[in-house]
């Protein structure tokens, strides 16, 4: 167990990893992670922008994470508070590109019916100019989310239009009703 | 009709809604776990508010530092209901109060700027 540690503390530093985190993912994860990396980009960075994006774009992801991911993790409790109770299992981890570019990344298991959705929604928005983002994010915003999503379905065009670089993303067959998606955006 | 307060949190603005003034003031950040949930009760009683016969002149002020892609789209309900009301000859006003450093809530105002008709939406920067 320690060598495992080890070996993950060893690559951390290798890739220029500044928080990965791998656990149920409640609000008071987002609120706290997200904070935290807000004010550590905010001291270190001389672009004041930079911690916003870096900042919005793990808030999308984190929350998607919570609202998508299959990997439920039931805590103790009465039958009737189910949904206070329950929280969803994803990975989050943000890093440095080697030309010193901030990253976010996620990964969490979806239902594999949802992953063409998603790959599609996400191959239409990687395809889009700045502007077409702004038409497309204001004209979803109007009309509304489609019936599978549980959020406004503006996530991954706001993570677009946060992003300095393309969106990155993958959706892995894990067994046959489970996918591994997983999305890395440059901010 | 009672005064609506919420008081704010890390994810969540302050709401303080005075029905005696008219005068309705969201402050804060905005990344809710339920964006419905949260807001659910506000838009309730905004339309007990307009229903009554007093309800005629609105001044909306927020300053918001960050809100995610669900509260956009609930800010844009907002913004069309009061809207609505004053295209039926309501007297409204919202302030989009922003800090000077930050130009993502400047842009983010511009942006529902161009998207009402009716009501007067002011982009109000502050400075330290």
């Amino acid at each position: 167990m320690q060598r495992t540690l080890l070996r993950e503390y060893e690559a951390m530093q290798r890739e220029n990893l500044i928080l990965s985190f791998d656990g149920p993912v409640s609000q008071g994860v987002v609120e706290e992670l997200g904070g935290l990396m807000r004010e550590k980009i905010r001291a270190e960075a001389a672009e004041g922008r930079l911690a916003h994006r870096v900042f919005a774009i793990l808030v999308e992801q984190m929350q998607n994470i919570a609202r998508y991911s299959v990997e439920r993790v039931r805590l103790e409790g009465g039958p009737d508070r189910k949904d206070c109770l329950e929280m969803a299992r994803g990975r989050v981890v943000v890093g440095r590109e080697p030309d010193g570019r901030y990253f976010v990344a996620c990964g969490n298991c979806i239902a594999s019916v949802d992953g063409e959705r998603i790959a599609r929604r996400l191959s239409e928005v990687q395809s889009m100019s700045r502007e077409e983002l702004k038409d497309h994010y204001k004209r979803m915003r109007r009309l509304g989310p489609d019936p599978d999503s549980k959020g406004a379905g503006l996530g991954f065009i706001e993570m677009a239009r946060k992003a300095t670089g393309p969106m990155d993303f993958s959706v892995e067959p894990v067994d046959p009703r489970t996918s591994f998606f997983s999305m890395k955006v440059i901010a | 009709m009672t005064r609506y307060t919420v008081a704010g949190t890390k994810s969540s603005p302050e709401i303080d809604f005075d029905p005696q003034s008219g005068t309705l003031r969201i402050q804060g950040e905005s990344y809710p776990e339920n964006c419905s949930r949260f807001y659910g009760p506000m838009f309730d009683w905004l339309q007990e508010y307009f229903g009554r016969s007093n309800g005629q002149r609105v001044r909306l002020d927020m300053e918001i530092v960050y809100f995610n892609s669900s509260t956009s789209k609930t800010f844009m309900d907002l913004f069309d209901l009061l809207d609505d009301h004053a295209g039926q000859g309501k007297e409204i006003e919202v302030n989009w109060r922003y800090h000077e450093d930050n130009e993502t809530a400047q842009e983010c105002g511009e942006e529902f700027l161009e998207d009402v008709r009716n009501l007067r939406f002011n982009l109000v920067e502050i400075r330290d």
